[in-house]
């Protein structure tokens, strides 16, 4: 069966429903769904951009550190949520379609089930407009500090 | 397969005079299979006449709950099989983290809410955790959970080419929009794909709906789409409200009938569900149609029996 889990599904109309940024992981690591507030931080809906593959994330949004390096995806909370089967949280930037930069709080959790885990949330935080833009790797060259604009 | 319905009230049992024509027993669905093998899906107080239907004869049956809230369960301990030495009695049901199925219903067969335990019945009786996957005598059966409060699983019944799609407690619209979201993320929708027949919740109408957002239940509207989405030929839906009178159901069904029309559907392939009505299918077109007789005397007929 292609249907996704129960669990999954319900997670998806619960933050359809908020206005806090938030992304849905399956439980193979990629991004199922992301919100509206989600595309409005990111510039982009997730109308357009569909699934997004583990090996894609960095493509798409980043996420930096705090010294401008992209975030391993092993290293990611929500990755870590996923596999560890447990909450994680880190401070990161992330990169929006336009190129500006948003420092972020985010929270994951994972989605556990009778059989296991199927996936994990993560809510993200506006975290002000100090995320040090201009260190990045060279991946948003020129891209414009901002923080908190959701 | 033969499909009767023994129960089709939601919640409580609501006998009386403004329910007699759709009845007032609680979900209880039998269905024979095509080797003659007998499943219940559903516990309500529709079981005890269906237990009473059965012939003595009659030694295996498999019951199949949905979940475990008390309109799927209470007519357990008045289902007559349990009381019969001869009798195998196999419950399926959701699994739960909590306690293992025998414990989970063991607490409403139990003082002080029953006067019999569950180690004190005679038949032959055992438990299991539903997988996703099993098989009953020629049935494939699919097991899923799906969109209601607390764990509930739906069940897809697959048997000589044609399929029954049992989803009697569904909230699928809750948080959606079953119109446009894609079908891999409508809670159900694999169970319900192309069925032949349907069996869904229908509770309430559309204007009641907003007062029960989240209570696990599908507006008429909502039900309506479900079927539309997943392609089921005939829907009979079920719950009915126990504040719902006879007239008031005929209203709800002619709403019915008129929207599902209007949206392009078929005519009559939409109705709400009648404790005593019975579905059989057509050998030469795989189409379920409304059996002539009675469930009791479906039941009671040998060809329609599993002998041990």
């Amino acid at each position: 069966m292609s249907q996704k889990p129960l669990e999954l599904i319900l997670a998806r109309n619960l933050i359809s429903a908020l206005s806090t940024p938030a992304f849905l992981v399956d439980e193979n690591g990629g991004i199922a769904f992301y919100n509206e507030a989600a595309g409005t931080l990111l510039g982009k809906g997730f109308d357009e951009v569909g699934h997004v593959g583990p090996s894609e994330w960095g493509g798409l949004f980043g996420p930096y550190d705090a010294s401008g390096r992209t975030i391993a995806y092993d290293d990611l909370p929500v990755v870590r949520a996923v596999r560890a089967g447990r909450p994680a949280h880190q401070s990161f930037g992330v990169r929006a379609v336009d190129g500006r930069m948003h420092a972020v709080e985010c929270s994951a959790f994972p989605l556990l089930t009778a059989a296991g885990s199927c996936g994990a949330i993560a809510i993200f935080w506006p975290a002000g407009d100090d995320f040090p833009a201009a260190d990045l790797d060279g991946a948003v060259a020129g891209g414009e500090r901002n923080g908190a604009t959701t | 397969m033969r499909v009767d319905l023994w129960g089709t009230r939601g919640s409580v049992p609501s006998p009386g005079p403004e329910t007699i024509r759709y009845g007032g027993n609680t979900s209880c669905v039998g269905v024979a299979l095509t080797d003659g093998s007998l499943l219940a899906l559903d516990a309500g107080t529709g079981i005890r006449n269906l237990g009473l239907a059965l012939p003595v004869e009659t030694t295996r049956l498999h019951i199949l709950l949905t979940h475990l809230h008390l309109d799927h369960i209470q007519g357990l301990v008045f289902f007559e099989p349990l009381f019969r030495s001869q009798a195998e009695i196999v419950i399926w049901g959701p699994a739960s983290p909590d306690a293992s199925l025998r414990d989970r219903i063991g607490r409403y067969i139990s003082a002080p809410l029953s006067p019999v335990e569950v180690r004190e019945l005679p038949c032959d009786i055992s438990f299991r955790a539903c997988p996703e996957e099993l098989e009953i005598g020629s049935a494939r059966i699919t097991a899923a959970p799906v969109a209601h409060r607390g764990p509930t699983l739906g069940y897809r019944i697959e048997d000589g080419g044609s399929t029954l799609a049992y989803l009697p407690d569904h909230e699928p619209a809750l948080g959606t929009d079953l119109g446009t979201v894609d079908r891999d993320w409508i809670s159900g929708f694999d169970l319900a794909a192309d069925a032949d027949l349907l069996i869904h919740d229908g509770q309430y109408a559309d204007d009641e709906y907003p007062e029960h957002l989240g209570w696990g239940h599908s507006a008429l509207s909502h039900s309506l789409a479900f079927a539309r989405r997943t392609a089921a030929r005939r829907t009979v839906l079920v719950h009915h409200d126990p504040l719902h009178s006879d007239a008031w159901l005929d209203a709800h069904a002619a709403r019915a009938a008129t929207a599902w029309e209007g949206s392009g559907g078929a005519r009559d392939a939409v109705e709400l569900g009648r404790e005593g009505t019975s579905y059989e299918v057509d050998p030469a077109t795989g189409e379920f149609s409304l059996a002539a007789d009675e469930p009791a005397a479906a039941i009671a007929a040998p060809t329609t029996l599993a002998p041990r």
